[in-house]
């Protein structure tokens, strides 16, 4: 008698998953320990470091929303897109490229430039609507292959990435490049700046813009018919086309929204954040932003939980490195550990503990 | 030095297919986890894994062939681990590779910081170039392709190679079955689980090569951010090149030169924007897979499409 004992499907009980779900956790949090104690650390501490600091003090707090925002909106695009059957991997591309229409337009309400009249507030809409437009637009392009022409989405958008983030940064080092040896743009005006709103950090405006998005996206997806169609064109195009739902079109409308959501990331990030607009500020990102969405199961509720803790994890990670010594990579090899691990523990779920054989072994030894 | 002399041609040229050496590698063992049906796109972490064991065994042993050998062998058991995700556990390839990417971005740079960032090794031992008697002297031709390091003529043998095993062996057929259909595949006898993992062992060792023979070739030491997406060029390579080692050459060609003449035009000094000249191999790939120009669609047909067997 084995003590594991194969089943033929998966136990699909949300307790199963749960349990599976946090020994996959586990799992990734000790291997991390192992890297903590061999740079010299106590793992205990270190994870302590590591959550104390985004969720045990206000400034840490502050920088961990600022990091959730980009996150969240990036996530919510790839929810938007995938959902859709839209695989979509462009948002490196279309955050550069919010980030560099919405540096635009801020450098435009400089003194002498053409948009010096505008009013901040008049400001942040033009600056929102021009960006999600730029990214709309971009994404939609991948949108029209893909739907019009069969295109794979997965991989010309993961190309489109690099084609965004070489104009972004001919973008810096020609025309809007400021006078000075680096190749980036003037320091934005100040009244462009998005307001820091949770007093005594750098947490800022942008979350707010990230908090609506989640409530759209929700709205969309589970109460607008409009949700309705662009979910069934992503479980089944054929029967979609057959309740006379026109699926190219859907798919074109997920791309463009996904990439107007990820290219308002960028506005967050240069607006919020940068306050100037350079080479490589996409960092990784656009790429991030897709895990959480898994992570959060593509609920657009439940992303900004997820991202909340993927920021804060990065916050934590660069205080552990200034003041432990250890380095912050360790979180990207934990982060991806956990998403590795709970798509893993998946196969858990095809096993069972046979307690009968142990029953019967104890008493075969009493015997 | 003109834009039409021969110097610069030759000088273009040499770079065109240096730079598109690893890359070609890359695609090379990318090709056979395509054909198999796995969209492998954990092959830019893989490279930097590769780059990274290539550089500390170079710097341990100071041999050449050893740390060529370390970045396979990196690669290769790294590619066990993601054939199993992608295989046996069935989880989303897209998702499984970007992941790991992640992944391998954290185990390179804490393990570089942990073993090189006090330490400064001197240079490491680099393969030069060699010249091959006889043809290296003719015009052009010389210079540009016989007067090349030896991963890649290792690299131009193994296109040869790649071909063969995927269009004149039974092993090549079953796994070229596995991502066409399935189905049939295992209905005819062959284990599609079994071609899968073969395809993503061989994607994984040739990227792994390849990160070594970026650092052993080309750069000559180590930093985090050297690979810089050159895994996911090589998948674009796959892709233009048709899922053909042949035309994955000729591809990887079209890269290297735009990435060379980039370099030769900055050299002469003109006025085109060097990003421009940058995007070319992106935007043509992008065009060539978007499916305007119609043509047969040659995509292996259950790429990216987890298989399991129905009980």
């Amino acid at each position: 008698m084995r003590l594991l004992v194969r089943r033929l499907t998966p136990n699909n009980s949300p307790a199963a998953i749960a349990t599976t779900m946090l020994a996959a956790i586990l799992a990734a949090m000790a291997i991390a320990s192992l890297l903590f104690l061999d740079f010299g650390a106590n793992p205990l501490s270190a994870y302590y470091a590591l959550f104390h600091e985004p969720f045990g003090t206000l400034r840490g707090f502050g920088y961990a929303v600022v990091k959730a925002t980009p996150l969240t909106l990036i996530a919510l695009g790839t929810i938007v897109a995938c959902r859709s059957g839209f695989t979509y991997l462009g948002f490196e591309g279309c955050f550069t490229l919010g980030a560099a229409a919405s540096a635009w337009l801020a450098l435009a309400t400089a003194p002498g430039q053409w948009a010096a009249s505008l009013s901040p507030l008049l400001f942040f809409p033009a600056a929102v609507l021009i960006s999600f437009t730029v990214g709309a637009l971009w994404s939609g392009l991948t949108g029209i292959l893909r739907a019009r022409f069969g295109g794979n989405e997965v991989l010309i958008s993961l190309m489109s990435n690099y084609v965004a983030i070489l104009i972004v940064k001919y973008l810096v080092a020609g025309p809007m490049r400021a006078p000075g040896s680096l190749p980036e743009t003037d320091q934005l005006p100040h009244a462009t700046w998005l307001a820091f709103i949770i007093p005594g950090t750098r947490g800022h405006a942008g979350v707010l813009i990230a908090l609506a998005a989640a409530f759209l996206v929700w709205m969309l997806l589970r109460k607008l018919p409009l949700g309705f169609e662009l979910i069934v064109s992503g479980l089944n195009p054929a029967a979609a086309r057959y309740a006379g739902i026109d699926v190219a079109r859907r798919t074109l409308l997920a791309a463009a929204l996904s990439g107007g959501l990820g290219a308002l990331a960028g506005l967050t990030e240069i607006l919020g954040v940068q306050h100037r607009l350079m080479d490589g500020i996409s960092g990784g990102v656009g790429f991030t932003g897709v895990i959480v969405a898994l992570l959060a199961e593509m609920n657009p509720i439940a992303v900004l939980p997820t991202a909340l803790i993927y920021g804060g994890m990065t916050v934590g990670a660069d205080a552990m490195q200034r003041r432990a010594g250890i380095p912050s990579s360790i979180t990207f090899i934990l982060q991806s550990l956990i998403v590795l691990f709970v798509l893993a523990s998946s196969m858990l779920r095809y096993y069972r503990f046979n307690f009968a054989a142990l029953r019967s072994k104890k008493e075969a030894m009493q015997a | 030095m003109s834009v039409f002399s021969q110097a610069f041609l030759v000088t273009w040229l040499t770079a065109g297919i240096r730079l598109g050496g690893p890359v070609l590698l890359a695609a090379l063992g990318e090709t056979f986890a395509e054909r198999s049906g796995i969209l492998n796109l954990g092959i830019e972490g893989i490279l930097l894994l590769g780059a990274l064991a290539s550089y500390l065994t170079s710097i341990h042993t100071g041999s050449l062939w050893l740390p060529l050998f370390a970045a396979m062998l990196t690669g290769f058991a790294a590619a066990l681990f993601l054939a199993w995700m992608y295989v046996t556990v069935r989880a989303s390839q897209v998702v499984v590779g970007l992941v790991f990417n992640v992944l391998a971005l954290g185990i390179a740079a804490t393990v570089y910081r942990r073993t090189l960032a006090h330490a400064s090794p001197g240079p490491i031992a680099m393969f030069q170039a060699v010249h091959i008697p006889w043809v290296s002297d003719l015009p052009i031709v010389g210079p540009t392709l016989f007067s090349q390091t030896l991963p890649l003529y290792l690299t131009l043998v193994l296109v040869v190679v790649a071909h063969f095993a995927l269009f004149h062996t039974r092993f090549g057929l079953g796994l070229r079955a596995a991502g066409e259909n399935p189905r049939a595949a295992d209905a005819a006898g062959i284990s599609v689980p079994r071609m899968r993992y073969l395809g993503t062992l061989i994607s994984g060792a040739a990227a792994g090569l390849a990160g070594g023979y970026l650092v052993l070739a080309q750069i000559g030491l180590f930093r985090d951010s050297i690979v810089a997406g050159q895994g996911f060029i090589a998948l674009g390579i796959v892709i233009f090149g048709r899922w053909s080692p042949w035309k994955a050459a000729l591809a990887a060609m079209v890269f290297g030169t735009c990435d060379a003449l980039q370099l030769s035009l900055q050299l002469l000094g003109t006025h085109l924007p060097e990003e421009l000249l940058l995007s070319i191999p992106y935007v043509v790939t992008i065009l060539a897979i978007s499916g305007i120009f119609g043509g047969r669609d040659v995509r292996p047909a259950a790429l990216a499409v987890p298989y399991a067997k129905e009980a």
